[in-house]
């Protein structure tokens, strides 16, 4: 808001509280938005270890050679933390209201269990499940947070470092190397929660901002159950295959002639 | 279960939160009634029958049974909704009866709505703020018939405190404006009588106690007894807040 200075007509003071808080629901719901669309372009990109140990170094190497990689390894770190601290304002602080949640949520969705196949279509206990998505949102968010950072700062320093590996940047010798090691418990837990987290956000974030007037609710439902089916599906194979515990189903793609 | 089998009526157990916080000696308790199921028997029915036949001191709300007085909002196994337009038929054998949260505790399933809707009001000036004096024999001015359609839709809202009680951050948070008030702003924020600027909405609604207080847990949409656009309304009020916000200010 402009307050008028002594002799010098209006000067802008600092950003009035509500535009404040404007700006970090803009922010919170976009770098949401952005790290969702980036797991699951990441997740495709990971996905060429489908084709074998070729097209995964292959690909790494073109997105390093060209400098892709590096700094969005930092973009996303940024992100990712400036992410968890706005969206996590609206956690509630003490444990006595998070209880009150939990029990409301539980509540609402138990209500629509019992009901009865008689029950018309103007009945008020149809089921509700998107207050406990909610707050399975936010557990799988610390999740997220904690194994997310481990993940970002483990691959920051096989990009950025030659630590791992005989170059800088990923190979997918050590990559399954790390995963057969032990790895793939904590990347199993992050998977589940980084799907849920993203499309259960998106969904979310749909309808808060009106996209529901051109989709309906239940078509946003189903857009988000198939992404998170499919991202899902997708993410098991390749964890399966980083762990070598089956073996790339589309390696024929490479095989040829080619050297 | 709870499929309706033909002609062998159910035996209906009620059990009710009980708690008069005027009486001293009252403790917070759940007691248990069993009645058996008439056909078309709604909870209004059956809370007059338990307060007729088994304990007259059972205290619940009703007064038109017809989900437009707004009276008897409860908890109903865990989901509010009004008790006069809920069918025992749609219930299973046990119900749960609580009163509504976040509303002041007059006794047992009886809360006092009133309070918290006038303290809503008030706060958000629910009313038309005009800059001209009203002249009475100046003629009407027209409005679009969208435009008060949407406007009706908003005055739908019969205070019944559902909503309120299913929303996660009213229930922690005494300052949220809640779905009903987030409804009652936006109806004043359409309305073209109503001359408060853009500018000055955006104080009211862009804060954590206004729609940025929402998770878009979107049980209030779905409680509604009257089936109102609520998740409509957050998003207008969103959409607004951008405008009001960066609009004309290049």
């Amino acid at each position: 808001m402009p307050v008028k200075a002594k002799n010098s007509g209006t000067i802008p003071t600092v950003v009035s509280d509500a535009r404040r808080q404007l700006y970090y629901e803009l922010v919170s719901g976009a770098s949401g938005l952005v790290l969702a669309l980036f797991m699951w372009g990441h997740m495709v990109l990971v996905g060429s270890i489908l084709t074998g140990e070729r097209g995964f170094n292959w690909l790494a190497e073109m997105l390093e050679v060209y400098y892709i990689a590096q700094p969005t390894v930092v973009v996303i770190l940024v992100l990712f933390l400036v992410h968890a601290a706005l969206a996590s304002r609206k956690i509630p602080a003490q444990l006595a209201e998070r209880r009150r949640m939990i029990e409301l949520g539980k509540g609402l969705a138990h209500a629509g269990r019992d009901r009865p196949a008689t029950a018309s279509a103007i009945s008020p206990l149809q089921a509700h499940v998107e207050s406990r998505l909610w707050i399975w949102q936010v557990r799988t968010g610390m999740v997220v947070l904690v194994l997310g950072s481990f993940h970002v700062i483990l691959l920051g320093i096989d990009v950025l470092t030659p630590l791992f590996g005989e170059r800088p940047g990923i190979e997918a010798l050590t990559s399954v190397a790390r995963v057969k090691a032990g790895l793939w418990l904590p990347y199993a837990i992050l998977l589940l929660c980084v799907e849920f987290h993203a499309s259960v956000g998106l969904y979310r974030l749909a309808v808060k901002w009106g996209v529901g007037r051109h989709f309906s609710r239940r078509a946003l439902h189903i857009i988000e159950r198939v992404l998170l089916w499919f991202f899902l599906g997708l993410g098991v194979v390749v964890l399966l295959v980083l762990a070598d515990v089956l073996s790339p189903p589309l390696a024929f793609l490479l095989t040829g002639p080619a050297t | 279960m709870t499929k309706k089998e033909s002609g062998k009526a159910r035996r209906l157990r009620f059990e009710i939160f009980r708690y008069n916080p005027e009486d001293p000696e009252s403790e917070p308790h759940m007691q248990a009634f069993e009645i058996d199921e008439a056909p078309y028997m709604s909870l209004y029915i059956a809370l007059n029958q338990i307060r007729e036949t088994l304990d007259p001191s059972l205290q619940f709300d009703f007064a038109c049974r017809s989900a437009i007085c707004g009276s008897c909002g409860m908890m109903v196994n865990g989901r509010p909704t009004l008790g006069c337009r809920t069918l025992t038929s749609d219930l299973p054998e046990v119900v749960r009866l609580h009163p509504l949260p976040v509303f002041k505790l007059i006794g047992d399933l009886s809360v006092d709505t009133g309070t918290w809707f006038r303290e809503m009001v008030e706060k958000s000036e629910a009313w038309i703020h005009a800059k001209e004096a009203f002249d009475p024999q100046a003629k009407e001015a027209r409005m679009d018939d969208d435009l008060a359609q949407a406007i009706y839709e908003g005055e739908r809202c019969i205070e019944c405190g559902c909503c309120v009680a299913s929303c996660g951050v009213a229930n922690v948070n005494q300052n949220f404006a809640g779905p009903a008030g987030l409804n009652r702003i936006a109806r004043f924020m359409m309305d073209p009588r109503d001359q408060r600027s853009d500018a000055e909405w955006f104080e009211v609604v862009s804060n954590s106690d206004g729609v940025f207080g929402c998770l878009g847990m979107m049980a209030c949409h779905d409680v509604c007894p009257k089936e109102l656009p609520l998740l409509e309304v957050y998003a207008y009020l969103r959409r607004k807040t951008l405008v009001a916000a960066f609009a004309g200010r290049s």
